[in-house]
């Protein structure tokens, strides 16, 4: 059974909730869904799980970008409610039609939503039903789609173009990126169509969870499965030629449109790459045969600015926008989620006049990015230390990473800015595993006059950061930094030696480092580190990662997009940037230039602005795309220009 | 043949210039003067209403830490209830009304534009679209949970006390103490002197980076002493409210008081 179902705007007022689920609902999940889920630009995903002490609930959702309203659904996670998207679209039609800007209170909704219900379960049993009919005939249409579950409820969710419920044994559905290419061989079996046409609206396709702790899935098949190699879910089709056909809907209500449309997209692609700048003339190209209505109808809407934005508008401009993306650097996950979620935000809203569609999704786009980029809290470590100061503790900051990223270096340039603030700084050398590691470190604290605490090689890292902790403690020492060797994120004992290390020490800061260079590894590299660390570690509530250092940003040009990668899937705050390999090479990450820098394909102009950015100045110049910033230092040679 | 056409054009103008000459030579100029004198005199009139309206605003914006009450104190001054709850505003809420506590008076009393900034750290971009246009800022403070949130309440406080449009135009603050219904809420005094506290360290600590890095455009106060609301240079004055229960009176008296009835 539903635990409730809300309907609220985007500025906060709730408009109504159903009165008869009059279970409160524990915790705060709707505030917590909005907060790390929808404002984090992960809206495109399917369903949110909510933890709270004594309850696990999923909540589901759908926008009304037009009249900018929001639809939530909560259930209890255990119970797998196969309805509810069903449910939502519903609701969100019927109530569209009754909502009216000035009124708040919707009474009359009640009937109407008991209605409704009634109508969602019992479609939802005669699937059911219809499906445990035709068990032996459904193994067989899930054998040709190539991954066919051997139960009922599995094949229901190859059907749901949503397909999505944290539930372990039914996750292979969500590997299925969209059930719709399921659905055309499906005919036999039920109604799929009008299962499909109801769900018109909310048709994407989603194959990503979003807690943080992704299971590993075991597929029952009777046939050959694919072998998964890590822990996500894999795809179902292996075959991507042809992107659009992954686009059910289209696929079984338009054939004739569908071949027109996938020739489009593939000229459209090509279009894009050969030329970003002149991607308007494409796009207006595109508009115009997609809507087949001829150039000079799209031009009017283009004007008049009435068309209500459709998936299928949306699509090119936004597999523009992906490819650019991607050229930037950005990992191709994230390019995709970011989409998806940009997408969610502009469906079936009306077009500005004078606007085109490729402006109204880069806004947005650029809109969401800085949103992802601005940090949560507070990056002022300064404040942060002087804090700790009065408490008479030490700081204590951790560096981790993967091999050869840079942390030692970053960590002396770190203690170089520290001290130009009057900061005891002290060092910790617990890499005892690479040889030269404690060497290295006390050279660069032998130049820097700052003192170290080492043990040699072999010894416990934990430990030793343990006791250059007292040793700080004992000294009066403002700030600790720990240097730990490099470790692959797979790599398991030497995460769970790590996570011994922040377990014990309990440092203030936990400090990913992670080179500019790295493309797609991004992704990976943090969500397996995140993950470890929240699993590996014996408290209950366990440390993650706070805050990233950016290594050598001195070797991309504006590819910022790893940037923007590790953020997304973080949740970390960009706290440093490492450009180069003195002491003086540390920066702070300018969002606003970052985020138009992923969108623009070449800045020609230069142009200076002071920005601020939580608390600390800096001016940048932009030229011909390559960022430069000024450091934020107090060293005489602060100020260096980039050609 | 080009030149051909280009002096048959020429002459064409010349013959619409003489033409028009006459037409104006015909107009008796005591018409000619009274025509050309209204029209100036309409973008003169145009002109000051434009300067006029920029010094005269009725914007007063709401802003605070997510979950401090703003969305409710919103829907408080506009329909006198808050309706079903809120949830966290991924959105600014704005509208022009009238007070729903002098919808009842007589007479005509001029509606006042509220704008409700959402507190989320990742939309405060969203502040600084509002703060130009705005008569006064009232800054919400969650006076049940203030301890633990204290630090970010007071970065925030610091950042819109020390922004260009804050300090050049001397917009006035009400810091508003809401959630005062419950019993362990903290009193505007303790509230008051605890912000105080925190801004004088956060302005130690800002202005201990080096002049290149300052990041906010003023510095507060006086450096050498401690750091009172007083020594502003915008006007900043400390209320309570609570917005669940309706008691929002102080709140309106800082609206009526700077936005002209």
């Amino acid at each position: 059974m539903l635990e409730q179902l809300l309907i609220f705007t985007r500025g906060g007022l709730i408009l109504w909730t159903c009165k008869e689920l009059g279970n409160a609902l524990r915790g705060s999940p709707i505030d917590t869904l909005i907060r790390s889920c929808l404002l984090e630009e992960r809206s495109g995903a399917a369903s949110f799980n909510y933890d709270a002490p004594g309850t696990a609930y999923t909540l589901k959702w759908t926008f009304h970008n037009e009249l900018g309203l929001v639809f939530v659904a909560v259930y209890q996670r255990i119970l797998h409610l196969l309805y509810v998207d069903d449910l939502l679209a519903m609701v969100k039609r019927e109530f569209s039609d009754i909502y009216d800007p000035k009124k708040t209170v919707y009474s009359d909704f009640d009937d109407i939503f008991r209605q409704l219900r009634k109508e969602a379960e019992a479609r939802a049993e005669e699937i059911r039903k219809a499906k445990q009919e035709d068990k032996p005939v459904s193994n067989n249409m899930g054998n040709d789609s190539g991954d066919g579950d051997d139960n009922a409820k599995g094949r229901k969710l190859e059907a749901h173009s949503k397909g999505s419920f944290v539930a372990n044994r039914n996750a292979p559905a969500k590997g299925i990126a969209n059930g719709k290419e399921n659905g055309s061989s499906n005919n036999g079996a039920f109604d799929v169509n009008k299962l499909q046409k109801l769900r018109a609206k909310g048709g994407k396709k989603t194959d990503t969870i979003v807690n943080k702790v992704p299971k590993v899935e075991t597929k029952k098949k009777i046939t050959k499965k694919n072998r998964i190699w890590d822990d996500s879910p894999k795809e179902s089709k292996l075959d991507f030629t042809d992107p659009v056909s992954e686009n059910g809907d289209e696929n079984i209500q338009i054939v004739a449109a569908d071949q027109g449309e996938s020739m489009m997209d593939k000229e459209e692609i090509i279009s894009s790459e050969s030329e970003s700048e002149e991607d308007e003339e494409a796009e207006k190209g595109t508009k115009a045969e997609t809507k087949k209505k001829g150039w000079f109808s799209s031009m009017f809407q283009s004007i008049a600015g009435k068309a209500n934005l459709e998936k299928t508008d949306l699509e090119p401009a936004l597999r523009a926008l992906k490819d650019r993306l991607m050229t930037k650097n950005v990992a191709e996950e994230i390019a995709e989620k970011l989409c998806e979620s940009v997408a969610a935000s502009l469906e079936g809203k009306k077009l500005g006049s004078f606007t085109r569609i490729s402006s109204t999704v880069q806004a947005a786009m650029e809109e969401a990015l800085v949103r992802i980029l601005t940090p949560r809290r507070s990056i002022d470590i300064l404040r942060d230390v002087h804090a700790s100061k009065e408490q008479r503790k030490p700081y204590v900051v951790v560096f981790v990473g993967v091999n050869g990223v840079g942390k030692s270096t970053n960590l002396a340039k770190v203690a170089y800015w520290l001290q130009q603030h009057d900061v005891n700084v002290m060092m910790a050398a617990c890499d005892t595993f690479r040889s030269g590691a404690v060497e290295q470190l006390r050279t660069h604290a032998r130049r820097l006059q700052i003192p170290i605490f080492e043990k040699g090689y072999e010894k416990d890292p934990a430990i030793v950061a343990k006791e250059a902790i007292q040793e700080a403690t004992r000294n009066g020492l403002d700030v600790v930094l720990v240097d730990t060797a490099g470790r692959m994120q797979d790599n398991e004992p030497l995460m769970r030696a790590l996570s011994k290390l922040i377990h014990v020490n309990s440092p203030d800061l936990v400090l990913f480092v992670g080179e500019a260079l790295v493309g797609n590894d991004a992704v990976d590299q943090l969500s397996k580190f995140n993950q470890k660390l929240g699993e590996l570690s014996p408290s209950a509530s366990p440390r993650l990662i706070d805050g990233i250092l950016l290594t050598k940003f001195d070797t991309i040009d504006d590819k910022v997009g790893a940037a923007l990668s590790m953020v997304y899937i973080s949740g970390a705050p960009v706290m440093f940037v490492g450009c180069g390999q003195s002491y003086t090479d540390l920066k702070k990450l300018n969002v606003n230039h970052a985020a138009s820098s992923e969108l623009s394909p070449d800045l020609t102009s230069l142009f200076v602005e002071v920005n601020h950015f939580n608390s600390v100045n800096f001016v940048s110049f932009a030229h011909n795309g390559i960022l430069v910033y000024q450091i934020a230092e107090r060293h005489p040679v602060t100020c260096k220009w980039r050609k | 043949m080009d030149t051909d056409k280009a002096e048959q054009l020429k002459a064409e103008l010349q013959q619409w210039f003489n033409q028009a000459e006459q037409l104006i030579r015909q107009i008796p100029p005591n018409q000619l003067y009274a025509a050309v004198g209204i029209v100036l005199l309409t973008v003169f009139v145009f002109i000051l209403v434009r300067v006029f309206k920029r010094t005269i605003s009725n914007t007063v914006v709401l802003t605070g830490l997510s979950g401090s009450g703003k969305t409710t104190l919103f829907y408080q001054l506009r329909d006198g209830s808050s309706h079903q709850g809120t949830v966290t505003s991924m959105e600014p809420n704005e509208s022009t009304f009238v007070l729903h506590s002098e919808t009842s008076k007589k007479g005509k009393i001029k509606p006042v534009h509220i704008v409700d900034v959402p507190g989320h750290s990742r939309l405060r971009s969203k502040l600084d679209e509002f703060l130009p246009q705005a008569a006064g800022v009232v800054f919400v403070v969650d006076a049940l949970e203030f301890l633990p949130n204290s630090r970010a309440a007071s970065e925030y406080l610091y950042d819109i006390l020390t922004k260009a449009s804050v300090v050049k135009k001397k917009i006035p603050l009400l810091i508003l103490c809401n959630k005062v219904d419950k019993a362990s809420a903290h009193t505007r005094e303790f509230i008051r002197k605890q912000l105080e506290k925190e801004i004088d360290k956060l302005r130690a600590s800002r202005t201990a980076l080096s002049a290149a890095d300052i990041t906010n455009e003023f510095t507060l106060g006086v450096p050498g002493e401690t750091f009172a609301f007083s020594l502003c240079h915008n006007k900043v004055t400390v209320a309570e409210a609570s917005g669940l229960t309706g008691d929002i009176s102080q709140l309106e008296q800082f609206i009526r008081e700077h936005v002209e009835p």
